[in-house]
Order: structure tokens, then sequence, then C-alpha cells
């Protein structure tokens, strides 16, 4: 009892001492304050328009979900997934993604929010709706398959990778629950933050599970603890070493295949060519469409950059190829883009760097790219997740179609670069620098990233003779207690001020 | 035991050298899904990758950061250091990220002349062990046109019928620790075991048979406080060993990956001695990154347990493996599950922290009830 007033005495006097910069915060990042520094009217109403777009769509979400559950189950749902509402607070990511951008850049923005939240409402109904026909994927398994074979999906690290985006310390308690279970602390947090997030009950388990060996040795590994605690089968897709030769392309094909024959025996779902086909041709459109982004993001300024292009990539490619969305938004980008590029307009008018992202982008602190855009004028083009040189997928037969998309998961985001040969790692990221006329490297230095964190050396001498500046930016994925974003701010300036020698915009 | 003690001082031991010397080519490996086998064709002979007394790997850390895994950055660092002068090739597998980056970085920094990765697949099934067959097939080309060696047939038949004897004298002097009181320690046995790994198997064979001839009929002097299983990974050192049977502890089992179970499987009779090889390569491996494994590497601990009458399972992890720091997690809660009392331990490549591990042991043998 003493204990208790002892500590609720200290919390009143930190609050009140904290006063000060808590309000400072608070009113940083609210609405007024947006309103109030809203470049232009057109801004104001743009995001205005997406702001009620989000909230309606996310509303609009918990209504259905009360309705089709039932209010029992309703109830049920939010208090096994309590993280549900903590989508509630998209516009204020919204929000910290948008300071200082304006125009065509600005709507692209709010456009690519609001199409992932669509997406992951769509996710949602997914996870919740229909738990006879949901299989769990792993999230380098494209969830295409699945629904060509009419069954409902959600990749299991996907809110993982969403949450802590809208609120940096959500993780936490998960990441605490799956260290104190007994796995190493030094692994990637977004396993961690998964496992922990099923070990709390957190996550449907659905009627089956595919993984494979990608992208991590943790991640991989998790699956083995996901199999156990949901008690459903697993089938697990196995990605070859050599994966660029013909004969590797072979044996994944036959994985796949036993992978469709799996689901078939331990779900509902058949099979539907057409549907698959269908689904193909959408990625197709989308590969084709983001190609044409690309080519105008190599203009120096750029059209368009940093949010609309990775997160673009990251969820539609990624969570929701097939969502009709999907294939609308990136058509919607490219004309954004065209327009600023036939006007003569820079996404942002004081680019004076150019940069990519490589590794996976700061998750808990994914506005530090805009605060680097306002503080030096740099933008962020691309990123590693996003970057990838598909060929669109033949979809003649359906042999020729499990060709192409089992190719596009043998290449798919951290399949390439988290494994050997270096030349994988190393070759695209000067490909990126020749493609995009970038001045220098960011490499996201995952501490739990072994794969990454084992190339620095390598990296840094080539970029070294070849004159590229790179920035090796230490972070943790999902855990912003490893490194503060203050300390990520701090590195991100001693590199600008002492390598690039680069004046900074706010004086 | 001298012998075997002598021969585990440096990473290229006397017998390595005398092999040399003779015109015969030693083969580097580090990781046991190489078949040992294959490598003991003709001239040839294969020789565990170890950094014994390393002391430091600060360029090795350089490179590849302090994050990742001890022994592989251990084993850069002696790369690096010129330490396998001798060594003619290397052969790899894609077992873990940190393996494949040491892969990359030795190649960027050393540029060896003959290196070699085996895409050993995750899974074991007829397609991939077919794939596995192709893999070794393409591996025995590129060795015999490369070092100009016979692998034919005939060779291979001879380096497996090598292979089986050698592990049939091993495995014969391991299952002496079933007995009640065994009459060789857990440490002893791991320098046999080691200093074979690391030499021409035929050159270190007639000193472990000499070794079992003597000691067959022998009984161990001392009861001890508790018969324990180590499991884990890479553990060369049998510093580790003793000092956990320094607290009373007699270590009589090991399945870790340079340990004898399932390490020192004898390679199936009959049929096509590559398909064989391939074959052997996936039961004498009990890794977590085999992803649908997991209940066989459970059921052979419980199996061994029961076999060698083990009070109690010591898992040994090298600090950030993320391949055993995961697995721990479902294997530590299903060994309990099934009665099986567990010690995790996570430790460095090199021997270090020992009075740590001696309180950690001691603590866990009381838990025992000894």
């Amino acid at each position: 009892m003493r204990d208790a007033v002892k500590n609720m005495v200290g919390n009143v006097t930190y609050l009140l001492a904290n006063l000060r910069e808590t309000g400072r915060r608070l009113w940083h990042n609210s609405l007024a304050e947006y309103l109030l520094h809203a470049h232009t009217s057109k801004d104001l109403a743009v995001y205005m328009k997406y702001w009620v777009l989000n909230y309606t769509t996310i509303v609009g979400f918990l209504v259905e979900c009360a309705i089709t559950l039932g209010p029992a189950r309703f109830v049920r749902t939010l208090i096994r997934s309590p993280w549900i509402l903590t989508l509630l607070k998209v516009n204020a990511l919204s929000r910290r993604f948008l300071k200082g951008r304006t125009g065509r850049y600005n709507e692209a923005i709010c456009m690519t929010m609001h199409t992932i939240v669509a997406g992951t409402v769509w996710l949602l109904r997914e996870m919740f709706f229909d738990p006879e026909r949901l299989v769990v994927n792993e999230d380098l398994v494209p969830p295409d398959i699945a629904h060509a074979m009419g069954l409902r999906c959600y990749l299991l690290e996907a809110m993982g990778i969403v949450l802590p985006m809208l609120d940096p310390e959500i993780c936490l308690e998960y990441i605490d629950e799956a260290e104190n279970e007994g796995i190493n602390p030094d692994s990637c947090s977004l396993p961690k933050a998964t496992i922990g997030m099923v070990l709390k009950g957190h996550l449907p388990g659905g009627k089956a599970v595919v993984s494979s060996n990608l992208p991590c040795d943790a991640g991989a590994a998790s699956y083995t603890y996901f199999q156990r605690a949901f008690g459903v089968p697993i089938y697990r897709l196995d990605v070859p070493y050599h994966f660029h030769t013909e004969r590797a392309v072979d044996l994944f094909v036959e994985d796949v295949k036993g992978m469709i024959a799996f689901l078939e025996e331990h779900t509902p779902g058949r099979m539907d060519w057409d549907r698959f086909r269908q689904m193909c041709e959408n990625r197709n459109r989308m590969l084709e469409l983001e190609r044409e982004l690309w080519d105008m993001l190599r203009v120096r300024p750029s059209p368009l950059a940093s949010e609309a292009v990775w997160m673009s990539h990251l969820w539609h490619f990624n969570v929701t190829p097939e969502f009709r969305g999907s294939t609308e938004h990136f058509e919607r980008l490219v004309t954004l883009a065209r327009k600023n590029l036939e006007e003569n307009l820079p996404a942002t008018v004081n680019e004076r760097y150019r940069a990519v992202c490589w590794n996976p982008p700061f998750l808990h602190f994914p506005d530090i790219f805009n605060w680097a855009e306002r503080t030096y004028g740099l933008t962020i083009l691309n990123d590693s997740m996003s970057y990838n040189h598909l060929e669109p997928i033949d979809t003649a037969t359906p042999e020729s179609m499990l060709r192409g998309w089992s190719r596009i998961v043998m290449h798919g985001p951290m399949v390439r670069h988290t494994r050997g040969p270096a030349e994988n790692y190393l070759d695209d990221i000067f490909r990126m620098v020749r493609q995009f006329d970038l001045d220098m490297v960011w490499v996201a230095n995952h501490v739990g990233c072994k794969s990454g964190q084992a190339m620095n050396g390598i990296l840094r001498e080539k970029c070294r003779e070849k004159g590229i500046p790179l920035l090796i930016l230490d972070y943790d994925l999902s855990d912003p207690r490893i490194v503060s974003h203050d300390n990520m701010m701090r590195q991100v300036e001693h590199f600008m001020d002492n390598v690039m020698k680069a004046p900074r915009l706010d004086g | 035991m001298r012998l075997f003690e002598e021969l585990l001082e440096s990473p290229q031991n006397a017998l390595v050298e005398q092999a040399s010397r003779d015109g015969r080519i030693p083969i580097g490996y580090s990781c046991s899904f190489v078949p040992e086998a294959l490598l003991m064709a003709d001239r040839l002979f294969p020789v565990r990758l170890r950094a014994p007394g390393v002391a430091g790997t600060e360029i090795a850390d350089n490179y590849m950061s302090a994050l990742t895994c001890s022994y592989t950055r251990s084993l850069l660092e002696f790369a690096v250091d010129n330490r396998y002068d001798l060594i003619r090739g290397w052969v790899f597998v894609p077992s873990c990220a940190h393996t494949q980056r040491l892969v990359d970085n030795l190649e960027y920094l050393t540029k060896p002349a003959f290196s070699h990765v085996i895409d050993v697949p995750r899974k074991v099934n007829d397609v991939t062990t077919a794939w596995l067959a192709d893999e070794l097939e393409i591996l025995a080309q590129r060795l015999s046109d490369h070092f100009e060696v016979d692998m034919g047939t005939a060779s291979l038949e001879e380096a497996i019928d090598c292979w089986n004897t050698f592990s049939g004298v091993v495995l014969s002097l391991g299952a002496l620790r079933k007995r009640p009181r065994p009459p060789l320690t857990g440490a002893d046995f791991h320098r046999v075991v080691m200093a074979c790994l690391a030499s021409p198997t035929d050159l270190i064979l007639p000193a472990v048979l000499s070794l079992y001839r003597r000691i067959e009929h022998e009984e161990g002097t001392a009861d001890c406080r508790a018969r324990l299983m180590l499991v884990g990974a890479h553990l060369h050192d049998p510093a580790f060993l003793a000092a956990i049977e320094s607290q009373g502890a007699l270590v009589v089992a090991d399945r870790f990956c340079t340990g004898s179970i399932p390490g020192l499987l004898p390679v199936e009779p009959d049929g096509d001695p590559i398909r064989r090889l391939a074959a052997h390569t996936f039961r004498k491996t009990l890794c977590p990154r085999m992803m649908e494994d997991f209940d066989r590497r459970l059921k052979t601990i419980l199996d061994t347990v029961e076999e060698f009458r083990v009070d109690g399972v010591v898992i040994e992890i090298i600090k950030f493996c993320d391949l055993w720091g995961v697995d721990a997690m479902p294997l530590v809660a299903a060994l309990r599950k099934n009665g099986v009392p567990v010690l995790k331990l996570e430790r460095e490549y090199a021997a270090g922290g020992e009075g740590q591990l001696r309180t950690r042991v001691q603590a866990f043998i009381e838990s025992l009830g000894r």
C-alpha cells in the first residue's frame, strides 16, 4: 500500500514535471496543429477528405463486425484482439507523414494511407468473419493462391508490421511476452512480437498454416512454435539457396503444387485457375504501373517519393495484391506523378539529396524520412523491400502461372537480400544507385538482422571504392527501446553534418 | 588421451600436416550437413573447421559485426589470419544466415581457389533427396575437375566403407557411456570425437581403436551426481564439458552438431553412393534449420534420455544463434512436458565464463535433487 502511494506520487510528480514537454508533443501531433500549418486550403481539404474516409472505413468495419458477429462475439473479439482499436490512430500517422508536404505529394500520401486502411479492414474481415475457411500465411508467402482457392487468408506478421507504425510502443508488451517465454532476446523483434501476439491469444489460428524458410532464421524457426500453438497442420515452402537457376524454379514449383494439394486436403478450398489468372493479371498490371512510376522517379527532382512509393509497394504487392483497390491505387499514383512531371512540379521543392533505404524501413519511426526531408532536403526514393526486377507472370497455362508466381516468391522482398551470395545484396544496391541517380545509401541496420549486419563490412568497402556515401543507421525493427528516435535522428545529423557537409534547411 | 588433446591444440593438427606432406588434400568444412564420406574419396580428406584458442575476433567483427555467431566470426578471423594455410578447399552449407555470410566474407577477404556451397534443402522427401543428390554430384564433379581426384563410384564406395568403419568404432566407444559407470567422461569422449573430426580418419583410427580396446572392459571409478545430455549446435572445446563435469555431473550423451548422436551414423548400404550419401546427410543431422524435423529432434532426445539413462538435458546455444534460440522455446516446453528437466545455457564459441557455468550447472543438479 505504501509502495502504491509512493508510486502514485512519483507518477504525478513526473507528469507535472513533464507537463510542458507532453503538452508540446500532443500539440505537435494534433489535428489542430496540422490545420493551422497546412500549406494550402487544397492540402487541408484533401487531408480532411481522407480523414473522414479513414474513420468512416474503420468505424464502418466495427459496426459491420458487431452485426456480423453479434454483440457478444464482437465484444469478445475486441477483448481478444485489443490492437484493433489502435487502427484509429491512422490519421495521426498521416499527419506525421504530411508535415511540410503539399500538392500532389500530399494527396498521394493521403491516398496511400487510405488504401492501406481499406486493405487492413479487408484483412480484418478475412481474419474474423469465416474461421472455417481461414488460412494463416507467413508474411513472405503471398496470399494469392489461398484466395484463388476461395479461402480467407491473412499474413501472420502483418499486424506486427502495421501496428508499430501507428503506435511505436505497442509491440513492447508482445516482445516482452515472447522473451519471458524463452525466445532469445537477440532475435528479430518482428517474430518476437508475432510470437507474443500468439502467446497472448491476440491472433486467430485458422484451419491451416503455410510458411516458408524465409526471410530469416528466426522467422522460419518461429513457425515450429506457431504450429504447436495453433494445433493446425502446416505446409512449409522451401526456396533453394541458389534460386536463380531453372532447376531451382522446377523444384520450387513442385513445392508450390504440394502446397495446393495440402490446402485442398486440409481446408474446404479448391483451386480456381481462372480466378488465379485474374490475380496474376492484376499483379502484372501493378508491376507495369510501378515500373512506370519508377521511371518517373528517375527525374531530378522527383515528382513523387517516400511513403507514396515504399508503403504502396510494401502493402499492395505483399499483403493485398488481389485487393481490387491495389491496381487502381497504382494507376492514381502514376497519374499524379505524371501530372507533376508534366507541370515540372517536384514532390518537394527542396530536394537536395536522394537516397535509398536498404533493409526494412523503420517501423516504429517511419516519419524519420519526413523529418530528413524537412531538415536536409533528403528524399527517400525507394527501399529494398520494394525494389525488384520481376518479370510479368505468363498467364497462358496453370503451369506457366505457377512458374511466374513462384519466381515472385523466390525473388521477393528480403529473399534476394537476406541470404547469400553477397552479389544478390550488393548488385541490387548499386543498380538502384544508378537507376534512381542517388547521392547516398542508407542502411537500416536492424540489430536483430544478422544477415544484414554481416554484410556491412563488405558494403562499406564497396561504397568507399565507388565513392558512394553510406549511412549505417542502427535501430531495432519494432522496439524503440533499443535505439530511441532521438538517437536515430542524431545518427542522421552526424552523417549529414560530417560526411555530406549538408546545411540544415531549418536554420 | 594426451594424443587427442594435442590434436585439438591447433586448427590444423600434426596428422593434417602429415597427410598434406604425403600429397593428400585437406578440405575444410564447418557444418554437419556436409557428408564427410564424400570428402574422403581418393586423396581428399575432410577437416572440421575449428578455431581453438581464439582470443579475439576484431577483424571478423569489423566485417560481420559483433552481433553474429562467434563460431563463424572465429573461423573468419582465423582464415584472415592465414591459420588454415593447409586447407586446399572449402565446402559449406547455407545452414543459417551466419554461415551464409561467413562464406560471403571469407570469399571476399581471402579469395580461396576452391569454395563450394552445397544447397541442402530444409525439408526431407523424395524430391529434396534427389535434389541433394544432384548437389553432391555437382560438388563431386567440381572436386574431381579442380583437384584431379577420382570421384567415381568405386572410389566413393571405398570412402563410404572407411567412414562406416570409423563411425562404427567411435559409436562403440560412445555406447560405453550407457553403462552405469562409464569408463570415460563426457569431456574425454568429446576430445576423441573432435580429434577425429579434425584429422584424417585413417590416421587417427588406430588410436581410437586402441583406446576402445583398453577401456571396453573397464568401469568408471566414481558415482556421479547426475547423468546429463548436452543438446545444441557447434560445441568444440571439451573444456565446456569438463566444467560441467567438475560439478559432479557426467555428460553421457552428446546431441550437438559436433557430437556423435546422430552425427556419426554409418551410411546405409546398397544403391547409388551419391544417393545414399544424400539420404545419409539428412539422417545424420538434427538441426532446427530443418523445418519439418521438430518431432524427430524431440523423439531423438527423448529416446536418448531413456537409452543413456539421462537425468537432465542441458541445451547449449551459441549467442545470436536464431535457429537454436527460437527453437529452444518450444523444445524446452516439450521436454518439460515429457518430464525431462532442462537447463538452457547461452554461451560463446570460445570457452569462457566458467564460474557462471559452474554455478548454473550446480544449481541445476541441485534442482534434480542430487
